[in-house]
């Protein structure tokens, strides 16, 4: 029946099915204005059945003119979209905004023709309210961007919203995105794009969803000009189409919500204007890599001076290995310079010395100058583009402007360091957690793609020595053990702290009867090693007794209580950055007199490739009890197929955890 | 002419205090440091009022940070609108030694605009300015100038506001025309300096090495133990509009007067309401059908412009629309209920924010419009931003606080009514079946009332996924898989929710041997008690009052019998009451919790009360019950 309608309303969806074969058929227009009552019963399928909004269509349509003012080319983006306002939940669709730049000079963003209209369906009637114009407001956000605010009338449950714009731009390095998904369902989205002979763009779908290319072929085009008059030319004209697409939805364990959404994304390779040179902006990463040396932000800045010279000089000047050159700039950078909580791949200053003065910068500007200064002591060092987790995965050809990230990659003898002084925790061959998304780009001599991956997992051991007491308290020593990326942060938790009694308060505010008689800590400033804790304790509240049985949980407060994973059915990859390893060992002297009534089971569990896995050995001699609990996630990466073992996995950790040890008073 | 004359003597007056000071963090009295991260040195602001609707402020701040947590503080941040502007602005960095390492330019501030979050448009401004430093401790310090052309609330004067950090000194100066009258509202025991001079009144209070405090659990703030004045002016001049302001009814009656005339709504407009209530018999059903009207024809946008965040938008033009801000939809319910021969008041109301203090009237009090609606002895209070919340429900941010009703005589102060732990209920009933495996079979039925409704209203509406993710994290207790589920609001002008859920859990039973482990209050368990703290300085606050009942019926694997089941608990405190009690009947251990928790303040001695009240909860609700094998 759903099916019927949507045929009927887009015959297009028919040609797309069919694909080339028909791509003569005229498509039907979707007219503004012109809503047709049929189209008030439109309904998701399945999971989106109850969806608060659906998507009736998106069209859009891409092209090139001259700006008059500028002589130079535009980006003419058109788009035209109808939701249907199912429930309350997405009256938010009814604010419409567009974010515009403006950069110093004449380029800018401007929104024009925009038409937005509502619709209710009145005693079979559609009755259409159009936007006022005292409906539309301007925020100027910044010095470099605006944004457009408009909100429709009369927004009901069972109302369409349509909006039509334009938007035109004078910045053509990357285009605006087309997203085909959305947070709603989508029934049809439909993107045209002309791009004029002269210029070449990449193409970056994104997604698990289907994108059609239904049209790609070469079409007359003329451009006017100024002073010359029309100009004839050629262009490439693509239509890709969307029907039927789901919502997307967050889950946990995530990268960036857009590199699950279907959507397609443009970048300029090359122009090739007539009685000009063919210049290649981003066509492959030879070219790429040198426009990015000779960039003034990147190159530029990178360069040795004067500067960089006096300090490596001192620096270095007792080293005679490249490892401890390596590691002595590191520091140096690290210790005097602070990460501004920005990351960049370009930096934003003009040279090392001025960034160096303010001692504070963005990603680029602090591992570039590392670069300066290691390039300054004759290391054999490379910048390593990356796209950090929230910015999504890199689709890992040439587009330089999904990258959003840099850090270095260092050689001494055989051994390769990765490089990140933006992090006061960080050491050699220790990147921050954020840049973790499986490859980077060494740009340099010997360019290509390196892996990201933790070199090793995240480890963390707690081992408690105690002694039960006939009063129901436990007493004796933790050590704590942190190391890769648990040792950074457990580094950083104790930094943060104003002074360690309020790192401890923090630490003991989880773990309900903990008491710390005595505090050691070890190798804190030596990032490299693994962090050591050493604490007296006593444990009040934890053990308990029911008539003449006494019990507790052996895992104290260390178990893990849930199941990470809830949702029954996961679509996307569960991606844990880096591979991790938990350890407790726990053993308890009991006092004469008491008997062990029941023991937890040893008992192992693991993934097929053992890509995961959790044993718990239980062991008893002397009055004594001794158990071992490990997980250890191996790999950072699982496929979607993966997640049910996972999933099961993490079930039996959280009930074998919470199993009891009861000892029975004779 | 004026602003350049006024940056002259400015000038003057700060040079003199510059070259006095000495920013070298050494010099900085140890008992300051103590619990600090960091330490304003100085922060003068000296406030002069030409006029009602015209001021200069000039301010200096100068502040020692000590260790990363006070980073925050080395930061400028003043906000403007198209009736204030910003300048003269200056800011410094100085090493521990106190000296000048940079100078920052009027391009490293960030101008940005400053739009709440839930409005679409506003006209607020922010400048803005980070400083940073990689050493330990460093300098910031920073002056500026701001000047009002029309002004509604004057600088208030808080300069220990906050834990964790401590003040050397701090200043305020107001100056007004001879004879031109300010409200005053301020600590016990602050000493006001006012001098006559040139015809000007000079009111000043100071306040020098102010020590840190200890950030402390719910606590209600410092105002009992630190200095501050709030001021506000008997009459002003905003957006080209004056008002008096001596008292609450002053401000009721410019608020009146701004929205008068805005209250007719259009013939057709008048038509449909008289259709809509013609079956109506007595003023609460027209009530409750126009209100009902109002939330399924309308949805709340927020456009804030100067007067305009004051004077509503024309019941007309919200009915051409069918949106509006609070101030727009209240009036637009007040016209339609007008009508039908019902009178409403506007009322200003602070929502999440304290009551309106009786004796002090000011404009920074509130946030908020809502409708009131006498109905004989009783008062219909409405909401008229919600869409969804049931008519006459006072929520939990405008419950039990001072508002102004917005009246023709002017502003009247009245009272909301306050939501009772009893109203704030939730009461389950579970049936638990118990198998040998140690997995069971669970129903749920759980009522929620009032503010335990309204946090979990969202969910009504939302799409069964997420329904669905909210139940299992609900009961993460459990882990449950959900066999059926349903959510429900038997009546939509009542403040509660049912929710129905059958599911399987695994894990329920812990068993070993003959014996197996059950703790009997498996779904609404305390999981943590708070740290206790010596020396407790400020009071704190129990801000949500709630009542819980839980029973749940267990039924027992086949083949085991009750070994032993704990004994019934109670505990009762000014904090609240806590009951469980456990029996057995027919082969099945019936469970019972009441938890009954007071919202009120109370003294900082109390804590560690509190803390122990907590504690008892913790334990006592993890009491198993012992099962063994009939053998």
């Amino acid at each position: 029946m759903h099916l019927k309608f949507i045929l009927a309303l887009l015959p297009l969806a028919i040609a797309s099915a069919v694909g080339f074969a028909q791509s003569q058929t005229t498509p039907k227009t979707f007219k503004f204005g012109k809503v047709d009552p049929a189209e008030f019963n439109v309904r998701a399928a399945g999971a989106d059945s109850a969806a608060a909004a659906i998507k009736i269509f998106d069209i859009g349509n891409g092209y090139f003119e001259i700006n008059s003012l500028t002589g130079g080319f535009a980006f003419v983006y058109e788009r035209h979209f109808r939701y249907k306002i199912n429930n309350k939940n997405a009256y938010d669709l009814a604010n419409f905004e567009i974010s515009l730049f403006r950069g110093s000079g004449t380029s800018k963003e401007t929104v024009d023709n925009l038409e937005a209209a509502t619709y209710n369906l009145e005693n079979g009637k559609v009755v259409a309210v159009k936007m006022a114009k005292d409906a539309r407001f301007t925020e100027n956000v910044d010095r470099f961007r605006s944004i457009k605010k408009y909100t429709l009338p009369n927004v009901k449950e069972g109302s369409i919203i349509e909006y039509k714009l334009r938007i035109k731009s004078d910045y053509i390095f990357t285009l605006r995105d087309w997203s085909f998904q959305g947070s709603y369902p989508t029934l049809y989205s439909e993107y045209s794009i002309s791009i004029p002979e002269y210029f070449r763009y990449k193409v970056n779908p994104t997604g698990f969803f289907p994108i059609q290319v239904v049209k790609n072929e070469s079409v007359n085009a003329s451009y006017y000009i100024s002073g010359a008059g029309s100009v004839g030319t050629t262009a490439l004209f693509t239509k890709y189409v969307v029907e039927n697409a789901p919502a997307v939805k967050d889950e946990s364990f995530i990268t960036a919500l857009s590199d699950y959404t279907a959507k397609i994304e443009f970048e300029l390779l090359s122009t090739n204007f007539p009685g000009e040179f063919y210049r290649d902006y981003t066509g492959n990463w030879g070219k790429i890599i040198a426009d990015l040396y000779a960039d003034e932000s990147f190159g530029g800045y990178a360069k040795k001076s004067g500067f960089t010279r006096s300090i490596v000089t001192e620096l270095i000047k007792n080293d005679t290995a490249d490892k401890d050159r390596i590691r002595h700039i590191f520091n140096y950078v690290q210790k005097n310079m602070k990460w501004n909580g920005s990351h960049q791949m370009y930096s934003s200053f003009t040279n090392v010395k001025s960034a160096m003065e303010k001692k504070t910068g963005n990603s680029a500007d602090i591992n570039l100058a590392l670069l300066a200064l290691l390039s300054e002591a004759k290391i054999e060092a490379s910048p390593v583009l990356l796209s950090t987790r929230p910015n999504g995965a890199h689709p890992g050809y040439p587009m330089l402007s999904k990258f959003d990230n840099i850090v270095i990659e260092a050689v001494a003898g055989k051994e390769t360091y990765l490089l990140d002084a933006t992090g006061p925790e960080n050491y050699p061959g220790m990147i921050g957690a954020v840049s973790l998304n499986h490859t980077g780009l060494r740009v340099g001599s010997s360019a290509g793609w390196i892996s990201l991956e933790a070199s090793s997992p995240a480890r963390k051991t707690y081992m408690y020595n105690l002694t039960l007491g006939t009063d129901n308290k436990l007493s004796g020593t933790l050590f704590h053990y942190n190391s890769g990326h648990s040792g950074v942060s457990r580094r950083t938790g104790y930094r943060k702290a104003a002074n360690e009694a309020d790192f401890l308060k923090s630490f003991k505010s989880e773990k309900p009867g903990l008491n710390i008689l005595k505090y050691k800590v070890d190798a804190l400033d030596n990032l490299h090693e693994t962090l050591i804790e050493t604490m007296d304790i006593t444990i009040d509240e934890q053990v308990e007794e029911a008539g003449n049985l006494v019990y507790f949980n052996p895992l104290l407060f260390e178990r893990t209580k849930e199941n990470p994973f809830k949702l029954e059915e996961r679509k996307f990859p569960v991606d844990f950055a880096y591979p991790s390893e938990e350890v407790y060992k726990i053993m308890v002297s009991y006092p004469v007199g008491y008997k062990i009534e029941k023991t937890p089971k040893s008992e192992i569990f693991k993934l097929k490739d053992n890509s995961a896995a959790f044993t718990f050995i239980f062991n008893e001699q002397d009055n004594q009890i001794l158990i071992t609990s490990k997980i250890a996630i191996n790999k950072s990466l699982f496929s979607p197929e993966e997640y049910h073992d996972l999933k099961e996995l993490f079930k039996n950790i959280v009930s074998k955890q919470a199993e009891q040890i009861v000892f029975k008073k004779i | 002419m004026i602003r350049k004359l006024i940056t002259a003597i400015l000038t003057t007056c700060f040079v003199t205090a510059a070259s006095a000071q000495d920013y070298d963090a050494g010099k900085i009295a140890g008992n300051l440091q103590e619990k600090a991260s960091y330490i304003v040195r100085m922060d003068d602001t000296r406030f002069e009022v030409k006029g009602p609707g015209n001021a200069v402020q000039t301010t200096k701040y100068v502040v020692t940070v000590l260790n990363k947590n006070g980073d925050h503080a080395a930061a400028f941040t003043e906000f403007y609108d198209r009736s204030s502007s910003i300048y003269n602005l200056k800011a410094t960095l100085y090493d521990a030694w106190g000296k000048k390492t940079k100078e920052y330019k009027s391009s490293d501030f960030i101008d940005q605009s400053a739009i709440s979050s839930y409005s679409l448009y506003e006209d607020y401004r922010v400048k803005h300015l980070a400083a940073s430093n990689q050493s330990y401790p460093y300098t910031f310090e920073y002056s500026f100038s701001k000047s009002f052309d029309g002004l509604l609330n004057y600088p208030s004067w808080n300069p220990l506001a906050d834990f964790g950090f401590a003040v050397e000194r701090s200043s305020y100066e107001l100056i007004v025309p001879e004879g031109f009258r300010v409200k005053m509202l301020k600590s016990n025991n602050l000493q006001t300096d006012s001098t006559l001079k040139d015809h000007k009144m000079h009111y000043r209070w100071t306040a020098s090495n102010l020590a840190a405090y200890e950030d402390e659990p719910f606590s209600t703030g410092l105002n009992q133990l630190t200095p501050w004045v709030q001021v506000s002016p008997n009459k002003f001049v905003y957006d080209r509009s004056e008002g008096k302001l001596g008292n609450w009814n002053d401000l009721g009656k410019w608020i009146f007067d701004l929205s008068s005339g805005g209250d007719k709504l259009s013939p057709e407009k008048a038509k449909l309401v008289h259709e809509l209530t013609k079956d109506c018999v007595t003023p609460a059903q027209k009530v409750a059908v126009l209100y009902n009207h109002l939330q399924q024809s309308t949805r709340y946008v927020s456009v804030q412009l100067g007067i305009g965040g004051f004077r509503p938008i024309a019941a007309e033009k919200v009915s051409q629309v069918s949106y509006g801000d609070c101030k727009a939809l209240s009036n637009y319910m007040k016209a339609m209920l007008q009508e039908v021969g019902i009178s409403s008041q506007l009322v200003v109301i602070g929502a999440g924010m304290p009551s309106l203090k009786k004796d002090f009237a000011s404009f920074n009090q509130a946030n908020h419009m809502i409708l009131s609606v006498p109905m004989g002895k009783d008062t219909t209070w409405l909401e008229c931003t919600s869409q969804r919340t049931p008519g006459g429900y006072v929520s939990q941010s405008i419950a039990n606080r001072t508002v102004l009703l917005v009246t023709e005589k002017g502003g009247v102060l009245a009272r909301t009514p306050a939501l009772t732990p009893q109203k704030n209920y939730q009461r389950r009933q579970a049936e638990v079946v118990l198998h040998e495996d140690g997995n069971a079979d669970i129903m749920i039925n759980t009522t929620f009332g009032a503010a335990q409704y309204e946090g979990n209203m969202e969910m009504l509406s939302s799409e069964p996924s997420e329904q669905r993710k909210y139940l299992i994290e609900s009961y993460s207790t459990i882990s449950p898989e959900i066999i059926s589920y349903a959510l429900r609001q038997p009546d939509r002008t009542k403040a509660e929710m049912q929710e129905e859920l059958k599911v399987k859990a695994s894990k329920i039973l812990t068993s070993g041997g003959d014996k197996a482990f059950l703790t009997l209050n498996l779904l609404n368990r305390r999981e943590s008690v708070p740290a206790s703290v010596e020396n407790r300085k400020t009071p704190f606050a129990l801000p949500f009052g709630f009542q819980d009942d839980d029973e749940l019926t267990f039924t027992l694997p086949k083949g085991y019998k009750v070994e032993f089941l704990p004994k019934p608990v109670s505990h009762e405190s000014e904090f609240g009451k806590y009951e469980i009690n456990m029996s057995e009947k027919e082969g099945k251990i019936i469970y019972r919790r009441r938890l009954l928790i007071n919202d009120r303040t109370f003294g900082p001695d109390r804590y560690n009360a509190l803390v122990d009240f907590y504690k008892k909860i913790y334990q006592a609700d993890k009491v198993k019950a012992v099962l063994a094998k009939i053998s």
